[in-house]
Order: C-alpha cells, then sequence, then structure tokens
C-alpha cells in the first residue's frame, strides 16, 4: 500500500467501533427523540392504563395535524439557514380571509378549492417574505418578525376581528369526515379525521423534495454555506423565494385545516404558538444554524412537543409543568447535540 | 464532453482584462494564456491582482474591460455556472465544500447543476451521482465505500477534503482545475500526494493553475509561472528558468537574497526554563531553555504536537504536567489572560480566526490586550492615547496604512500579521510565540516580518516560531527543536543543517512506515 491509500483511510476517519456510534448520532440525532417518545409513552401508560389505547392516539394524530404542517415548513427554511416566525400569522390572515370570503359570496363552494385559495393566499405572503429576504439581505428572523406584525395587524385592521361561528356546511362537515371511526368500551366516540392524511401527503411530498431534488440539495446546500453555495453556481434566490412560497402555501393549508377541524374561524388564533413548533423542530434534529435535519425526525419533534402538552395530564402531570418539560427536553437535546459535535 | 483535449492547445485566455474597485485599479490590462495539460504557478505578492483575476475567470466577477476567449469563443463575462460549464473549476482556499453535505454530494452535485443549466427544478439523478462520484473518488485514490460516500464532509480530515476538491473537478469534467493556495495547511506527504493526483490530471490535458506563495513547491511541481505585479502580468516563463531570486524579483520588484536573517547572538541569560512540560496524549516531556534575545524554532509535522505545544507555551490549552519558569518566576497559566499577565504574547496560526477582530479598525486591534491601561475619567477608554500608542506600533513596524481607523480586513495579509504583533508589543512581552507567522503572507511581506522579529529579539525579548515553513525557521533561527509524535527528537543549529536533513528529521518514523 502506498502513502496515498493510508492518507485516505486514516483521514476517512478512523473507522472504529466508538466512531461508528458516534457517527451513527451525528447522522441521525431523531433517534434521540424518538428514545424520548417511547421513555415518556412507558412512563404516562404506566401511570395510567387509559393511555394506551386507539382513541389516544387518534387524539394524537388529529393535534399533530396543523403543528406537524407548520413544522414541515419550518425545518424546510431551517435547513437553508433561515427562520420564519411569520408563518403563524400567514395561517391566521390566509384562514380567515378565505372562510369570510366562502361565506360571505360562495358558502358552495367545493373543499379543494376552499384549500386551493387558502394554499395560494399562504404563498403569496410568504413570497413577499422571500422576495423581502432576498432583497434586503437581511436576516429571516427580523424579516419574518416584520411580517408577522404586518400580516397580523393587517388582519385585525382590514380583515375582521369577529369569529366566524357557522361555517358553510362543506367546511363543517370536512372536518367530520373520519379515515376510522369506533365507539370505545368506555362508551366515547373515537375518530381518526380525513385531514390527517393532509399531513401524510405535505410530509411525503417535502420528503421527496428534499431528498429527491435539485433545490432540495440547494436548500441544504445554501443552509451549510450561503457564500460557498452561491461560488457554486447555486441560484440563492430561487430557493429563498421557493422555501419562504412553500412555507405560506403549507401554513395556509394549515390555518384552515385548524378552522376545520376546530368549527370556527377565530383571527385571534394561532399566533404565539411559533415557538411551539419550531421547538418541536429542532427536537427532530434540524439545527438552529442550518443545514441538518431530515423529515421524520421533524415529525418526531412533533410527536414529542405534541405528547407533552396533550397526554402528561394523563399522568397527573399539571398543565403549567408542560413548559418545563418541553423547556428542560430542549436544553437536555441542545447540551446533547452541542457534546455530541464536540467529542 | 468532446474528445480528450490536445496536449498544449490553448485553453483560455484573458485578453486585456481591467477590473477596478473604487479607485482601486486592481488589473491593468492582463493577458495570459492557458494550453492544455499544462501546470501554472500564479505568483505575486498580496494584493498584486490574483484573486481577482481568478474571480474574473471563474464568473463570480465581471471584468470592466477586455474579454475571456474559452475554447476559441469569446464571452464579455462569466456566471458561476457558466464557468463550470465551459470546464473551468476553481477550488478556492476554504475548498468551496459545502460542509453538511456527504462526500458523493459534493462530488457529484455540481455536474448535475451544471447539467441542468442551473435550473433548480429538476429531479435528481441518483443513480449517476453516485456513479460519478466513485469515478472521480478512485481518480483521486479515495475510497469508494458506500461509507465513505455518505460521510458528510466537515467530518473529515483536510488533506481528504481537498482530494474531494479536486474529485469535483473530475466529476464536471473541468479541463483547467485553478487552486487558491492548496497546500497551506498540509503536511509534506499530503502535498506529495496532492501533486501526484495533479500530475494524473495534467496527463489527461487538464490544465492546472496554482495560486500560491511557496516558491520551493513551485520548482519541485515543475511547469510555467504567471508572475503579476501591481495588476500586470510582468512574466510567464518555464520555472526552471528563472531563479528564486529573480522570482523575489520579479514580484516585489526589489532584490530579496533569501539569505540568513539572523545576525545578532542571544544573551546568557536564561529567560525561559521548559521542564517535562506535557498536555494529554499531544506532546510530554518537553524541555529545553530559551535566553534573553534568543530564537527558538520548533518544526514538526501537522500532528507532531507542534501546534499544541504552541498554544500550552501560550495559556491557551492549559498543561497538563512539567513546569515553566519565566525570568526566574514559576509560570502557572489556565487561560490567554494568564499568559498576558506573565507577558507572553502569542500570534495564532489562524489568525483570521483566532487573532484579528477584522471588521473592527487597526486601533481597536492593537489596544485590545491593554484596554484597562488606557482608561481615562470615568472608566472611559482614553481616545486620543489609544490612537497615539496605536501610531507608535503602525511606524515602529512599517504597517502600510493610511490610518488607523481602517478596519483590518482592509490590509493585505503581511501588514494584518503585523497588526497581531503589534498587539502584543503594547504589552512590552517578555516571551512571544508565533505560531506560523508567515502563513498566507506573499515574499515581501514576510521580508518585513523577518526584519520586525530580528528587531525585537534584538531588543531582548524571546521569541519561538513554531512553523513548517522550513527556510523560514532556517533564516530566522538560533537553534531548532524538531518535534516528532509528542517529543522533542532532535536539536538542530540551522547554520550547519540543510532543509532536506530537517526534513528528515520530521519524517524519520513515517518514511519507514511507508515503505
Amino acid at each position: 500500500m502506498s502513502c496515498a491509500n493510508s492518507l485516505s483511510v486514516d483521514g476517512g476517519g478512523e473507522f472504529t467501533f466508538r466512531s461508528r456510534v458516534k457517527k451513527r448520532l451525528d447522522n441521525r440525532p431523531e433517534l434521540f427523540t424518538l428514545f424520548l417518545i417511547v421513555a415518556l409513552s412507558v412512563f404516562v401508560g404506566s401511570v395510567n392504563r387509559d393511555f394506551l389505547q386507539v382513541s389516544t392516539f387518534f387524539d394524537l394524530a388529529r393535534s399533530s395535524t396543523v403543528i406537524g404542517l407548520f413544522a414541515l415548513g419550518v425545518f424546510v427554511i431551517l435547513a437553508a439557514g433561515g427562520i420564519d416566525l411569520s408563518f403563524t400569522a400567514i395561517a391566521a390572515l390566509s384562514m380567515y380571509s378565505v372562510t369570510k370570503l366562502v361565506v360571505s359570496y360562495f358558502p358552495e363552494a367545493p373543499m379543494l378549492l376552499v384549500f386551493l385559495a387558502a394554499a395560494s393566499g399562504g404563498a403569496l405572503l410568504g413570497l413577499i417574505n422571500g422576495l423581502l429576504v432576498h432583497g434586503l439581505k437581511a436576516p429571516s428572523m427580523i424579516v419574518t418578525i416584520g411580517t408577522q406584525y404586518l400580516f397580523r395587524g393587517f388582519l385585525l385592521s382590514f380583515v375582521g376581528t369577529v369569529w366566524v361561528l357557522s361555517l358553510p356546511d362543506k367546511m363543517e362537515a370536512f372536518g367530520k369526515i373520519a379515515l376510522f371511526s369506533f365507539v370505545s368500551k368506555q362508551g366515547t366516540h373515537a375518530m381518526l379525521p380525513a385531514f390527517v392524511l393532509i399531513l401524510v401527503f405535505a410530509s411525503l411530498l417535502t420528503w421527496w423534495i428534499l431528498n429527491r431534488t435539485l433545490i432540495g440539495k440547494a436548500i441544504f446546500a445554501i443552509g451549510g454555506s450561503l457564500p460557498i453555495a452561491e461560488r457554486l453556481g447555486y441560484n440563492v434566490r430561487a430557493v429563498h423565494i421557493f422555501i419562504f412560497t412553500y412555507t405560506g402555501a403549507l401554513a395556509g393549508i394549515a390555518g384552515m385545516i385548524h378552522v376545520c377541524s376546530n368549527r370556527l374561524a377565530n383571527p385571534f388564533d394561532l399566533v404565539g404558538s411559533e415557538i411551539d413548533v419550531i421547538a418541536a423542530v429542532v427536537l427532530g434534529g434540524a439545527r438552529i444554524t442550518g443545514g441538518t435535519g431530515t423529515v421524520p425526525g421533524t415529525l418526531l419533534g412533533v410527536v414529542l412537543v405534541v405528547l407533552i402538552n396533550n397526554v402528561l395530564i394523563m399522568a397527573g402531570v399539571p398543565s403549567t409543568w408542560q413548559r418545563v418539560i418541553v423547556g428542560a427536553f430542549i436544553l437536555l437535546a441542545g447540551a446533547l447535540f452541542l457534546l455530541r459535535r464536540k467529542r | 464532453m468532446k474528445d480528450k483535449p490536445k496536449l498544449g492547445s490553448v485553453f483560455l485566455e484573458t485578453r486585456g482584462i481591467h477590473k477596478r474597485f473604487g479607485g482601486v485599479h486592481a488589473l491593468r490590462g492582463v493577458s495570459i494564456t492557458i494550453r492544455c495539460g499544462e501546470i501554472y504557478h500564479l505568483l505575486g505578492e498580496n494584493g498584486c491582482g490574483k484573486s481577482t483575476l481568478i474571480k474574473i475567470i471563474s464568473g463570480a466577477q465581471p471584468p470592466d474591460e477586455g474579454c475571456l476567449v474559452i475554447d476559441g469563443n469569446s464571452y464579455q463575462a462569466l456566471t458561476p455556472i457558466e464557468s463550470l460549464a465551459l470546464g473551468v473549476e476553481t477550488v478556492y482556499q476554504d475548498l468551496s465544500l459545502i460542509p453538511n453535505l456527504t462526500v458523493a454530494e459534493n462530488v457529484a452535485l455540481s455536474e448535475q447543476l451544471v447539467r441542468a443549466s442551473g435550473r433548480l427544478a429538476k429531479v435528481l439523478d441518483r443513480a449517476a451521482l453516485r456513479e460519478t462520484s466513485r469515478r472521480a473518488l478512485s481518480a483521486v485514490n479515495l475510497a469508494v465505500t458506500d461509507d465513505f460516500l455518505d460521510t458528510v464532509v466537515s467530518n473529515l480530515p483536510l488533506a481528504v477534503r481537498q482530494l474531494i476538491a479536486i474529485a469535483r473537478a473530475i466529476a464536471t469534467k473541468a479541463r483547467l482545475v485553478i487552486m487558491d493556495e492548496p497546500t497551506t495547511s498540509l503536511t509534506r506527504m499530503e502535498v506529495e500526494n496532492l501533486v501526484r493526483v495533479v500530475n494524473e490530471l495534467r496527463k489527461d490535458g487538464v490544465a492546472v493553475l496554482f495560486v500560491t506563495h511557496k516558491l520551493d513547491e513551485c520548482y519541485a511541481i515543475g511547469g510555467q509561472v504567471i508572475i503579476f505585479r501591481d495588476g500586470q502580468c510582468v512574466a510567464q516563463d518555464d520555472i526552471q528558468a528563472l531563479s528564486k531570486i529573480d522570482l523575489s524579483r520579479l514580484m516585489t520588484g526589489k532584490h530579496l537574497d533569501g539569505g540568513r536573517y539572523r545576525k545578532a547572538q542571544p544573551a546568557e541569560q536564561v529567560l525561559l526554563d521548559v521542564r517535562k512540560l506535557g498536555c494529554e496524549s499531544y506532546f510530554s516531556d518537553v524541555t529545553f531553555q530559551l535566553k534573553v534575545g534568543e530564537i527558538l524554532g520548533i518544526t514538526g509535522l501537522m500532528d507532531s504536537g507542534r501546534n499544541e505545544l504552541a498554544m500550552t507555551l501560550a495559556g491557551v490549552i492549559a498543561a497538563s504536567g512539567g513546569t515553566m519558569t519565566l525570568g526566574g518566576e514559576q509560570v502557572v497559566m489556565e487561560s490567554p489572560a494568564d499568559a498576558i499577565r506573565y507577558r507572553i504574547g502569542y500570534v495564532p496560526e489562524d489568525r483570521l480566526g483566532e487573532g484579528l477582530f477584522l471588521d473592527k479598525p487597526i486601533r481597536d486591534n492593537i489596544i485590545s490586550a491593554i484596554l484597562d491601561r488606557l482608561l481615562g475619567a470615568f472608566g472611559m477608554l482614553d481616545r486620543a492615547k489609544s490612537t497615539t500608542l496605536a501610531n507608535d506600533i503602525v511606524s515602529q513596524l512599517q504597517i502600510a496604512t493610511p490610518g488607523v481607523d481602517l478596519p483590518v480586513q482592509s490590509l493585505s495579509g503581511g501588514n494584518q500579521q503585523r497588526v497581531l504583533i503589534g498587539r502584543w508589543l503594547t504589552i512590552a512581552p517578555r516571551l512571544l510565540v508565533l505560531h506560523g507567522p508567515t502563513v498566507g503572507v506573499d515574499v515581501g511581506s514576510k521580508d518585513t516580518i523577518y526584519r520586525s522579529i530580528q528587531d525585537l529579539a534584538q531588543q531582548g525579548l524571546g521569541v519561538i516560531i513554531i512553523s513548517d515553513d522550513l527556510p523560514e525557521i532556517l533564516q530566522n533561527c538560533d537553534r531548532v527543536l524538531v518535534m516528532r509524535r509528542g517529543k522533542i527528537r532532535a536539536d538542530v543549529l540551522p547554520e550547519i543543517v540543510a532543509e532536506d536533513q530537517l526534513y528528515q528529521a520530521m519524517i524519520a518514523d513515517e518514511t519507514k512506515e511507508c515503505q
């Protein structure tokens, strides 16, 4: 063997057992998220037997849909090294405007059209974010804090502040379409809503875009190093516009699902839950500095946050403690990921 | 891809290229010719326009006047993607690798991007991605296992990353590979491997352009030299036709002889006494003495422990055993702040990352170690005093700048380095630890830096230079310690040792292993 080969082998990163384990965790930080989910489920399940039944799972899936759609969008932006704080405002503005439009002018509108309108509205607002971030060369955090106020202010000043309580029939019905439903032994009605499929579809689409297309790789490249990606000829403008528009569209759809699921449109909803979503994405293994993370990891992060917010109460943990636990988990995950990198 | 290019046919020409930045005329009518299968070394002092020309060829910036001719077609300006598509691959000093992507992606994504003409709405051809990266990686003697293809590049050592960047050039079927100071942080053995790979490329008709400051390597590699001075190409010739002195003269316009700088003798009095110093597994049993006014060189391969020794001597990392006595006083350091208290100055190897506040004024950089002594009324910084002090340092070290209010990043590499040395002069140092003092610095500035170092020793400072630039060590030091595998293995006098003997001492064990 010549020196050249020995160089590449010991350069290849000492493929010993320890480094393999480290590499596994390096590449798959979401394994830690999964571990937390399992640990939490075992804990709640051992305290309260009611946890381990199908209806709990249905409830989790239902609660995960909106935050899951948000999280996918945030993850895409985070992967490119940006951040979005305006997505809830986008969701609120598009869901409330579209609902009001449908109620006043087109109560018979088919659901596909309603979702299309919400998605386009969200995409348009996201496009504004993308153009601003790219045009101003400003940090996306500043830009989206600005647009969050702007979008929300616009909603409350010009569109309305009154709850829309009676939705058109089709929207009411949409929230009740069930994939499965049954009456449990205790006599409660449990059902898995069909809109969960939208999250499934959006996850598959996002995964496909990120892993199977050139723009997906460009997103990670820009998240890894914007100046280098630019030098290598990646179109940074196209990526910025794409990620914010895509996230806006997802937020619009999420907002509409929120309306149909709660059977009312409240313009004061959603804004304020950004940190929950960002926490979920970070717990799913995406670094806040960009360039890393996976769709399955993001979904696991969502499940973890939803689990904490919804089922800890079943184990007798007071609801005020949920925040403490989310915070502790984030610190724990953060510390672990940091240690992992230093070693 | 066309047929294998004919060796010696013209691939690229620049014709009368001009570039201005504000008032600075960076390129003044540059015309050079690059032929297939040739190796070129682009030489010149910092700020002579080398990087600007590279940026124009690689499409990062448009020229103001003039044009590029590639394969007989004339272009006013190129975009990065066009330049890649025409076969120009530029490997910048940071290697332009995306740290979070895998080896396979770094090697082969560019090729797919070029194939899609830069449009991103394309499905990845994953089979082609792996196939291309395997082919390219095997051409540079790297592993082609799935495990390696899926390794994230930020986990790999520099020498391997360098080869990956070259593999990317092979994957995009580059006809001209431009490498910006590729060997700055490589050990000799890694450089040899790099050169071997480059020679393979050359045989396939690829032209290679090195941008470098290391003249010895240019001679070892061979080929043509293109010399820049003040934005103009002053010579293009076979390197063997020019002596080192010719090269320095062409680059600087001055006559530099490359002889020994060290003229003075150290005093008899011992300044620093290091006994059995050790630091974890990096090095151990390091014992030496440094006299007042002595310049001591420490060299060794990258992993010999020299870097860690430098940092330990400067208090950046704490020693785990042994003692240091400075001027009779026992030195115990936990942090660089302790080192300042003992009046030990440290110029780190990575001056940009660890030494300087690049976007801050020269003055602020110079005074940053002694802020507490410059406080005026109400604990505010005394601005007038700071400026006077900074001006003194600037004139003492002959730092070329119109004023101390300018940010450090506006200076050339050599002047930046002098700002850093100047900072330590403010603490009236007893000991100065210089870690790679002229990394990435051109010949002319090296000369000035060496003269400054000699002056400082003359004034009674102890100076330790840790470097793998052997001519630098030999020209400047009274004594040289050679480290290997964490221990000092040789103590030699530079006056009687030649460069290759010193190198043999550095690699003694390694050569045995390789055979």
